[in-house]
């Protein structure tokens, strides 16, 4: 029990801070939230990185603390810290400001939950814990909008996640437990393994949001404010591909799961770039290129096995979504949601210019920036699984991101149109955007600190 | 001292200091880029002084970069390698001095300039597949911004096109890099080259990705359409690094990638490419006789020119005569240098004319020779060069890829009408600009100045030497040539 617990304390140092904070809102001091907030996560991360050569589980089972779940504790945490400090640039001085940096963190001890799960009871936890915060969270500026998108988020979300724990029954039943590390047994039952797998695939892919459970996507992220659609765009994606990762795993390939996993990355990664092409709110356009992101990500899941690209892959290519959809959110704050808000904008500012396109052009996989060597270790397992088809449609696809994202660029260095304003740069988004790029630029040729 | 690391990170870390610096004036900008690039020059002559060894690479650099997936940061050169580094600190030092006129956005195009530069000789000089693909794609970026900041009227599209077009045509090659990497566990060029580690269809699929890829950049028939929209839209400097330097990408990958790492496909597929560099050569020239624009028509010759690149590297898979082999790869390389110096002289000519007359129109100049004396001879021997006049650059590297296509596949020689055709189109460019009637239109148009005279001067003496004595070159090019293993 004390050694289960001693492996569990960055998960329960999150805990604590979340009630620490909500404790200090009940004060009325959002400040306060925002402090504990940051140095707790920064706290958990660091006593994380004593586990990182850890590969066991704890709880029977249950819970497991292993590369995966280490590196999404590595990623997530200091991703949350950043979303703290851009949703307090977007709404400093506001009612209940508080409540929001304390959902923020409990929505990522969910995540962490959903990437560490080793038992269906560990994800269905997971999945209803990041749920309801973010329902919540969509919710936050009790607008039309924000009301209409959280409603659509949470009957989409209830819908899911009951058809996900009603699929999980029937490996609970063919297995007779519930732990994912008994799934092997589903060898040669395919019809049994494939009506849990299809369950999964709803309640986490609604969670990824890859196609065709995505609709919520757009209108959530476009609802939101734009710091919680940031959020919501790498945290519990990142987490919910994770879950993908530590299920499937054991999920014998007899049962044909990484052709439906190939096939669902390959229509994901298509519709996602096709539909951003036509938008012309950028945070609808990154909502999209946020669902394409999904389907690339499950190029990696489908390589899962003994000694595969797969873990360091959706790793790797985690870290660096993080960082670059973050910085490209953090530079929507300060320009603007339109695109025509973008017009000029690298005239006018032209560190923060770059910095977009740098984050543009790692979104896209251009090298030698961090998503660049994401994508090589994706394309690589892809290959490596003998899915040579869907590496060349995720190249396609890296032509028609290209197209999406100069969407952007194009207008950024035309000259800029009289009236035109952007917002003043905030300390915190400042922060955001520096640590960001930096990761954005330099990780990728420091990309030997990751698992290979 | 690494000089290579030196040669491949200074242009950077000029362009890095030149962000540093606060208020930033044009003199500034161009100062350092000048002083930067050539500083740049003299590290590539150091390393030409230090040379190569035969049958391999030499002055080789390496540090672990991701170990864990055996990518490394390699650097190291051959006797293909070095004459095209040369080649391209010396067309960026003179484009540096050249550009030293722009004033608008200086810094920035400077900052762009210098990492154009880096990725170039970086490409030439990458030994780990994965390093080289970073390079490659980094000029890509480099080059669409400055299409689309400094181009002429329809640069949008232009460098939108250029972007989309060889991202495309490159992402085909990070699959055959993944594959040939899936085969040996390591991404070092040298192994892939020593024991090449794919066979039968799968090297014939990574053989095909690479053609593709490479036919992208270098550019032959069918997808050279990308080119003359660039070409004409990009500024000068634009110009005459694209096709001085970029176009090569294309060429040398085919050599060091297509063929020397998967050479039994490459055997193969030999006739193929070879008839679609014969096909290259003849519909570049035509398409070439059939533009009014000058900067256009320059840009079809580099179809036609590199499509004898092609011709040679397919003539020297498909011969098994090592000195035959040996002459056709020669020829290959020497073109390649020719071509960019060339070309190079070209561009810049065209950009001079452009800057005075604002117009590319070959119908509206004329007579312009007693006008501007020194622009126009110096046109009419880069031209000269171009159609391939013997005792001038092109010359030799076409006689060697001539003569071996003659040997090996006598029916590929008829890539030889192309050359008629090439020199009826510059005849008929340099009667129509300037000779003939003398316009009043241009009456009173300047001559080169001494910035121009110094970018420009420099070239012509470089067409003149390759041209009476490229020796000094082919020596370079040769003890690799017969070592090389395929």
């Amino acid at each position: 029990m004390a050694r289960d617990l001693s492996l569990l304390i960055p998960e329960m140092l999150l805990a604590m801070t979340v009630v620490l904070m909500l404790v200090s809102e009940m004060l009325r001091a959002p400040r306060l939230a925002l402090g504990i907030g940051v140095i707790g996560l920064g706290l958990a991360t660091a006593l994380t990185l004593p586990l990182l050569e850890t590969d066991t589980s704890v709880f029977g089972g249950t819970y497991r603390i292993d590369l995966l779940s280490a590196w999404a504790k590595l990623i997530l945490l200091p991703g949350t810290a950043l979303a703290l400090m851009m949703a307090r640039a977007e709404i400093a001085g506001k009612d209940r400001e508080g409540s929001v940096y304390a959902l923020l963190c409990l929505v990522t001890l969910g995540a962490l939950m959903l990437s560490g799960g080793g038992d269906m009871m560990m994800l269905v936890l997971g999945v209803v814990l990041t749920g309801l915060g973010s329902f919540a969270l969509v919710a936050w500026p009790r607008d039309d909008p924000a009301t209409e998108a959280a409603m659509k988020y949470l009957v989409f979300g209830s819908v899911t996640g009951s058809v996900m724990i009603y699929g999980l029954s029937f490996w609970f039943g063919g297995t007779g437990s519930t732990l994912f590390s008994e799934l092997g047994l589903l060898e040669g039952s395919t019809l049994i393994a494939l009506a849990g797998l299809i369950a999964v695939l709803i309640g986490l892919g609604y969670k990824a949001a890859l196609v065709p459970f995505q609709f919520w996507a757009p209108d959530a992220y476009d609802g939101a404010p734009v710091s919680v659609a940031a959020y919501l765009s790498v945290i519990t994606k990142v987490a919910a591909i994770f879950a993908f990762a530590q299920i499937l795993r054991d999920l014998p390939v007899g049962t044909g799961w990484p052709m439906v996993v190939a096939l669902i990355a390959a229509v994901t990664m298509t519709f996602g770039y096709l539909a951003a092409l036509v938008q012309s709110n950028v945070v609808r356009l990154l909502a999209y290129s946020s669902v394409a992101q999904a389907g690339y990500f499950m190029m990696g899941i489908v390589d899962l096995g003994p000694g595969s690209l797969a873990l360091p892959s959706v790793i790797v290519f985690g870290a660096a979504y993080v960082a670059m959809n973050l910085g490209a959110f953090a530079v929507i704050m300060v320009a603007g949601r339109s695109l025509g808000d973008f017009r000029g904008f690298g005239r006018a500012r032209p560190v923060i210019g770059v910095a977009m396109v740098v984050f543009l052009l790692s979104l896209t996989g251009i090298p030698p920036l961090f998503g660049f060597v994401g994508k090589v270790l994706l394309f690589g397992a892809a290959i490596k699984a003998g899915y040579l088809w869907l590496a060349v449609i995720g190249i396609l696809n890296s032509v028609l991101a290209l197209a999406v994202y100069l969407r952007i660029v194009v207008p950024m260095y035309q000259p800029r149109e009289a009236g035109q304003d952007s917002a003043a740069l905030a300390p915190p988004l400042m922060i955001v955007l520096g640590a960001t790029a930096l990761v954005t630029l330099f990780m990728g040729l420091f990309a030997g600190v990751f698992p290979g | 001292m690494p000089l290579l690391s030196l040669s491949v990170f200074l242009p950077l870390l000029g362009g890095l200091l030149l962000m540093a610096l606060p208020g930033k004036s044009a003199r500034t900008a161009h100062g350092i880029s000048i002083a930067t690039t050539g500083l740049t020059f003299l590290v590539t002559l150091a390393i030409w002084t230090r040379g190569t060894l035969p049958g391999g690479f030499a002055q080789i650099e390496e540090i672990a970069w991701i170990p864990a997936i055996g990518a490394a940061y390699r650097l190291g050169i051959d006797g293909l390698s070095l004459p095209l580094i040369l080649m391209t600190s010396l067309l960026f030092f003179l484009s540096s001095i050249y550009a030293a006129r722009i004033t608008d956005r200086p810094a920035v195009f400077v900052v762009l300039m210098l990492m154009l530069e880096t990725a170039s000789i970086g490409t030439f000089a990458a030994l780990d597949a994965l390093l080289f693909y970073v390079f490659f794609e980094v000029s890509l970026v480099g080059m669409y911004f400055m299409i689309v900041g400094w181009g002429y009227e329809e640069r949008q599209r232009a460098g939108l096109m250029f972007f989309i077009y060889t991202l495309l045509g490159s992402l085909p090659l990070l699959l055959a890099i993944i594959g040939l990497y899936l085969a040996t566990g390591s991404f070092d060029m040298r192994l892939w080259i020593d024991t090449p580690p794919l066979t039968g269809l799968t090297a014939m699929l990574a053989l095909i990705a690479m053609l593709f890829t490479f036919a992208v950049k270098i550019p032959a028939f069918p997808v050279h359409t990308w080119l003359p929209a660039a070409h004409v839209q990009a500024p000068t400097v634009g110009s005459v690094i694209l096709a001085g330097v970029m176009l090569k990408f294309g060429t040398y990958g085919l050599i060091r990638f297509a063929l020397q790492m998967t050479p039994e496909a490459f055997v193969q597929a030999g006739q193929v490419v070879l008839a679609f560099g014969v096909f290259s050569a003849i519909y570049g020239a035509f398409a070439a006789l059939a533009q009014s624009d000058l900067k256009k028509m320059i840009a079809y010759t580099s179809v036609n020119h590199m499509g004898y690149v092609v011709m040679a590297v397919a003539v020297a898979a498909l011969t098994i005569d090592a000195d035959l082999r040996a002459v056709a790869l020669n020829g290959a390389t020497l073109q390649m240098v020719s071509h960019g110096i060339v070309t190079g002289a070209l561009f810049f000519l065209v950009g001079m004319l452009q800057s005075r007359a604002h117009s590319r129109k070959m119908a509206g100049f004329g007579g312009l020779l007693g006008q501007v004396p020194w622009l126009g001879w110096a046109f009419i021997l880069s031209a000269f060069a171009s159609l391939g006049l013997p005792g001038l650059a092109h010359f030799p590297a076409e006689f060697q890829i001539f003569l071996a296509t003659l040997n090996a596949q006598p029916w590929a020689i008829v890539a030889i009408v192309a050359i008629v055709i090439t020199a009826g189109l510059y005849l008929r460019a340099i009667a129509a600009v300037f000779l003939g009637e003398s316009n009043g239109k241009w009456a009173d148009m300047p001559d080169l100045d001494r910035s121009e005279k110094l970018a420009i001067v420099p070239l012509l003496v470089l067409i003149v030497l390759i041209g009476v004595a490229p020796s000094w070159l082919l020596g370079m090019m040769d003890t690799t040539m017969r070592a090389l293993q395929f």
